[in-house]
């Protein structure tokens, strides 16, 4: 079947490292001359800071992908964590109003409350054996549930400006993403923890065996996963300037979709920080010029979840060429 | 380790606790609120759990392959949504409904044929799915409200020999689902499927099309519940089907489905799920408890739900365990 | 009935069976013995339409045959009863027997005729002796019954050869001579068993005719009167020496570094103590299931130890996870390679450096000292002579199955273990890789180490061990010194057989 030249060439393309940066290129070459606006300095920064707290969460998805198991509950915990930032921080209701510790206080609460979540997760995964996806599916209900019950499905204003802030300088959300990024991409692939990651998500039972502790290992990651939400709760509630219990409730798709589109293993064992952060990118491409071009939001929703069957596709294309070899 | 009695006499208790657990409410409304246990409010129970309960049926075919499906929240908004337009463009009700269910059936065999040809995992497939179907379901209807005409509202509120119309279906569905499940040899292929693939196999079981079907049903009863839905509260809104998935496997769980596969009935089991959630909801509301206490309520039910049931599997795989030497046996 | 003529097959290079030719008359029941691979499942795995031959051919009733599948073979009257039973657990018993084609109350409907279902069931189950209504469930039923309804199975498939393989292991003694009544009942129909058992007195009593099988060879086939125990046990075990072993070092010490006292657990393992010494090789010997990984697994901490203590160097790691065992010198080489010796997905490099990671850290925050890694890698490669071919950064998978075993071991003796236990740690692997390993166990028990080495080849643990342990339903029955050492004394011991124990 190889020996067609086509079907060699999409077999290479299939099996190359960075197949979705020259994915993110190509399509932005190709859409550039038709869509009025999109090869600019503004939308650049439109761009960005639309993919920034999105990587973030995506990157904690990534580290649970790898370890083999799934967080479905990522999404809602940046609405729980945004509104619980709110309730602290806020002029108008908070209870931490005016107070010269409001700000951090607030970005206190909001990483631990989102770290205790990741840690039920955790629990119930590792202590509870509870199938990772059912599992952080009810988190996810009841977590949105919470975030709902909290505000009575309002909106919390008047944050204090010195949090906003942290949502309207670009380079100060981009930095909290790039470190957060970086750190990770550093632990996956210079610490004893990436190696476990890698090694539980390919054989639970031969790391067990080896001595690797399974459970902790899998239970942190599950914690990591659940800070980093918050972390990009954070980002999110800066940006928008309110704490909102719907916030991020359509991006699950967004971030479940990056990391698989990243090339990260939905079996676990396989995956790179750097392919999430390509898929990020290509999918807020995507966003921003269907955006550009006048789609509506639904046309936009349908395509991602397109998009997310091709990219488990080709996942599970580039698995049987693997094998086959 | 626990004795053979002992995990015996758990795993008895364990299959039960939805009973219980559906006692339990029953007594606790019952004495917190006299007009929770007359009768046409238990009518109303069984009314309001028709849709989300044909739902669950679907999805119990599902879960007994140890598959899932998170897509019929979508499904049913994407059969209502096309129903509606239809209706609002004049065609005949009886039309309608067959177009609608038969869009269910199209979108749950997508799912199938990426599920078992493909081979990509369940839960992906219909994540996307359910997004896809989300999508289209609002571009359909443009994102506004829909109102439907009589034809719907009168479908809900007729009675036939003095039932309600929703329940009337439901029981059809159920009767269907139960025969299916327990009397064809399509049904009980679908446990042994679930039980073990590879074992199933090698009987000769055509485990393909088996997986392939259940799908197919998944996304027939879908519809079907989003047309008893609409015929309840006649009106398409962005949010309509909107987490109902999550509703239907919390039903089947609570009613004994693994989550594992092939275990788990329709009857009695399904249908007490989804009775005992609507319930619980019913109770909250008769009791008129701030309504966004509901979803954290039901969903600390449903997790109670699924740790019982991550609790015995892991009890079975233990009594299951292969023997080296019995008491019996001579040294 | 069915003729097996000159069939040969081989796996990986190997030669499995070599020129073997039988054949099984109507009414008959034919024992097939021989000792752990020596051909057995193999050959019936050919009949039962799982594999295929590679050279020879079957005949049933005169005419070829060659399944395809296991419905091939069902389709022509051959059911294969394997040691794992495959029924469904959540499935009744009537379900089970038709499940491959239910009757039909009407061929319009798609109705399952349940009256029919239930009264075919019913005569089965009154054929197979077993006194269950036919609807209830699998998962109700003892090992024994489910024994009966896989038989009840085949009888609904009009089955005319019946496969049996190990069908008493899980059995209690009524329950086995349940069994061996309805054997008895069938073959009083006229139909043709193939019995497969390493309980002799059983094979002994039940057949008709008794075929020993030797290295992939037929060495006997003759009516069973003609045998006695003790002239099986020699056809089973009379095989040359084929095998080479790296000369002995060292002798071991008499310092003991593992004290194992009476561990337990129910259904298990019962009255395990034994000392391994420093530099020592002790052999665990004993049949398939009679309880050697178990113990091993237990010992090493992935399965509960309900009684007794295991010390190492005096101090008592009963109650410690496998991760501290490991830290405190202990090391499992798993007989399940793929399943839990290995991340076939992953690297040579990662793979090897998975045990002792912890140890090549340069600060507490755990960022892996590089060049410390790949120093490590790459001395492990030499030490156990692993393919120079293969990069450090390629998959395991692709390697072959000794140097995969490599990888493993080499994984381990980076940690430098007081005590390794090798499970089959020569399974599957080719002549030059087997001589690696045995280098190896020699260098480490040479270096100190306390080596447990559980095989199920005699020859390997007579050429490699200082002292054998055998063991049979879950205990030690044997210990044998190597002046005693004799391969017929270990197989009688396993066997049961010559009340040694």
């Amino acid at each position: 079947m190889a020996s067609l030249p086509a079907l060699r060439l999409l077999k290479r393309a299939l099996l190359a490292d960075h197949l979705v940066l020259w994915l993110c290129l190509v399509y932005s070459a190709a859409l550039a001359p038709f869509t009025p606006g999109f090869a600019s300095w503004g939308n650049l920064q439109t761009i960005l800071a639309y993919a920034m707290p999105i990587l973030v969460v995506s990157v904690g998805l990534t580290l649970v992908l790898i370890v083999g198991g799934i967080d479905l509950s990522v999404t809602s915990i940046v609405a729980l964590a945004s509104v619980v930032g709110g309730k602290v921080m806020s002029a108008d209701e908070g209870w931490l109003a005016g107070h010269a510790l409001a700000v951090p206080a607030g970005l206190l609460a909001m990483l631990s409350v989102s770290a205790g979540l990741g840690a039920i997760n955790g629990l119930a995964v590792t202590a509870c054996r509870i199938p990772p996806f059912i599992a952080t599916l009810t988190t996810m209900m009841l977590v949105s549930g919470l975030a709902i019950w909290l505000t009575l499905s309002r909106k919390i204003g008047g944050l204090p400006p010195g949090f906003v802030r942290l949502g309207q300088e670009l380079w100060l959300a981009g930095m909290t993403a790039g470190v957060t990024t970086w750190l990770a991409h550093l632990a996956l692939s210079c610490t004893l923890y990436g190696k476990w990651l890698y090694a539980i998500g390919h054989n639970a039972r031969a790391a067990s065996v080896s001595g690797v502790p399974v459970a902790r290992v899998t239970f942190f990651t599950y914690v990591v996963s659940g800070w980093f939400a918050g972390l990009a709760a954070i980002l999110f509630t800066a940006g928008l300037e309110t704490g909102n219990p719907e916030m991020a409730r359509d991006n699950l798709l967004d971030v479940v979709g990056a990391v698989v589109i990243g090339g990260t293993s939905l079996y676990g064992g396989r995956g790179r920080v750097s392919g999430t952060v390509f898929g990020v990118l290509f999918l807020a491409l995507v966003d921003n010029s269907l955006n550009l071009l006048g789609l509506t939001f639904y046309t936009i929703t349908m395509v991602k979840g397109g998009a997310i069957l091709a990219a488990a596709l080709t996942d599970a294309l580039r698995n049987r060429l693997l094998t086959q070899e | 380790m626990t004795s053979p009695i002992a995990s015996h006499l758990g795993l008895r208790v364990l299959h039960q606790a939805s009973l219980l657990l559906f006692a339990v409410v029953l007594v606790v409304f019952g004495m917190l609120s006299p007009a929770f246990l007359q009768t046409s409010n238990m009518v109303n129970i069984l009314i309001q759990t028709s849709s989300t309960g044909i739902l669950a049926v679907g999805m119990t075919f599902v879960l007994l392959t140890a598959g899932v499906d998170l897509s019929v929240g979508a499904i049913m908004f994407v059969a209502a949504a096309v129903g509606g337009k239809l209706i609002l463009g004049g065609w005949a009700f009886g039309g309608v409904l067959a177009i609608m269910l038969g869009i269910g059936v199209l979108f749950g065999a997508l799912n199938a044929l990426f599920i078992t040809r493909l081979a990509i995992m369940a839960f992906v497939v219909t994540l996307a799915t359910r997004y896809f179907g989300r999508g289209l379901g609002l571009r359909i209807t443009e994102t506004r409200a829909m109102n439907l005409p009589e034809s719907f509202y009168e479908l809900g509120a007729a009675r036939l020999l003095g039932v309600p119309v929703p329940v009337l279906i439901f029981a059809g569905v159920v009767l269907l689902a139960h025969l299916a499940l327990t009397r064809t040899p399509f049904g009980r292929q679908v446990y042994a499927v679930g039980t073990d693939v590879e074992a199933a196999r090698k009987a000769g079981i055509n485990t393909g099309a088996v997986r392939f079907s259940v799908y197919a049903i998944c996304g027939l009863c879908a519809a079907a519940a989003g047309i008893v839905a609409l015929s309840q509260a006649p009106a398409v809104s962005p949010s309509f089907g909107n987490n109902r998935e999550f509703m239907a496997i919390a039903a089947a769980v609570l009613g004994g489905t693994s989550l594992f596969g092939g275990r788990g009935a329709v009857f009695p089991g399904t249908v007490l799920g989804a009775v005992l959630i609507q319930t619980i909801e019913n109770g909250l509301n008769v009791l008129n408890v701030n309504p966004y206490l509901y979803p954290l309520i039901t969903s600390g039910v449903i997790f109670v739900a699924v740790l019982l049931d991550a609790i015995r599997s892991r009890v079975l795989a233990q009594a299951n365990r292969r023997r080296i030497y019995t008491v019996a046996q001579p040294d | 009935m069915i003729e097996f003529a000159h069939i040969e097959k081989s796996f990986f290079g190997v030669n499995v069976l070599k020129d073997v030719s039988l054949a099984v008359k109507p009414g008959q029941t034919v024992g097939l013995v021989g000792e752990n691979g020596a051909g057995k499942s193999t050959l019936m795995n050919i009949l039962g339409g799982n594999v295929r031959a590679d050279a020879g051919e079957m005949r049933l009733d005169g005419q070829p045959y060659a399944p395809d599948s296991p419905r091939d073979a069902e389709r022509a009257g051959i059911a294969f009863i394997h040691q794992e039973l495959n029924l469904f657990s959540t499935l009744s018993i009537a379900e089970n027997l038709f499940i491959g084609g239910f009757p039909r109350s009407r061929s319009w409907l798609p109705f399952i005729n349940r009256r029919q279902m239930l009264q075919r069931t019913r005569s089965l189950l009154a054929e197979v002796n077993l006194p269950h209504a036919p609807d209830t469930l699998i998962e109700r039923l003892s090992a024994g019954e489910r024994q009966l309804v896989e038989i009840a199975k085949a009888l609904a498939l009009d089955a005319r050869l019946i496969i049996l393989d190990e069908p008493t292991t899980s059995l209690t003694a009524r329950e086995t001579e349940r069994l061996f009544a309805i054997l008895a009942r069938l073959r009083a129909r006229g139909l043709s068993l193939i019995y497969i058992s390493h309980s002799l007195d059983h094979v002994l009593r039940l057949c008709d005719q008794i075929v020993v099988l030797r290295d992939g060879a037929v060495v006997a086939n003759e009516p069973a009167v003609r045998f006695a125990m003790d002239r099986l046990v020699s056809l089973m075990v009379g095989r040359e020496i084929t095998q080479l072993f790296p000369p002995r070092a060292a002798r071991p010490t008499k310092e003991v570094v593992l004290d194992v006292r009476d561990v337990a657990q129910p259904g298990i393992v019962r009255g395990i103590a034994f000392q391994l010494c420093r530099g020592e090789v002790l052999g665990l010997s004993g049949l398939m299931g009679a309880g050697r990984s178990e113990l091993a697994r237990i010992l090493f901490g992935l399965d509960p130890c309900a009684a007794g203590d295991i010390r190492l160097e005096g101090e008592s790691i009963r109650h410690l996870p496998a991760s501290e065992r490991i830290e405190r010198g202990l090391a499992f080489l798993t007989e399940d390679r793929r399943a839990e010796g290995l991340c076939p997905e992953a690297s040579i490099a990662d793979n090897v450096t998975l045990v002792a990671l912890p140890r090549l850290l340069r600060s507490w925050l755990g960022w892996l000292d590089r060049p410390r890694v790949a120093a490590e890698v790459r001395r492990m490669r030499e030490a156990v002579k692993l393919t120079p071919t293969a990069r450090d950064g390629q998959p395991v998978k692709t390697l072959s199955g000794g140097n995969q075993q490599k990888v493993v071991l080499a994984k381990w003796l980076l940690q430098e273990p007081k005590v390794f236990l090798l499970d089959e740690p020569t399974r599957g692997i080719d002549v030059g890789a087997r001589y690696e390993v045995y280098r190896l166990i020699r260098q480490l028990a040479a270096r100190g180490t306390g080596v447990l080495l559980i095989s199920s080849e005699v020859e390997e643990l007579l050429g490699m061990c200082d002292r054998i342990l055998v063991m049979r339903g879950g205990a030690i029955r044997d210990t044998i010194e190597p002046h005693e050492f004799d391969r017929e004394r270990i197989l009688r011991a396993a066997l049961h057989h010559g009340g040694l124990a």
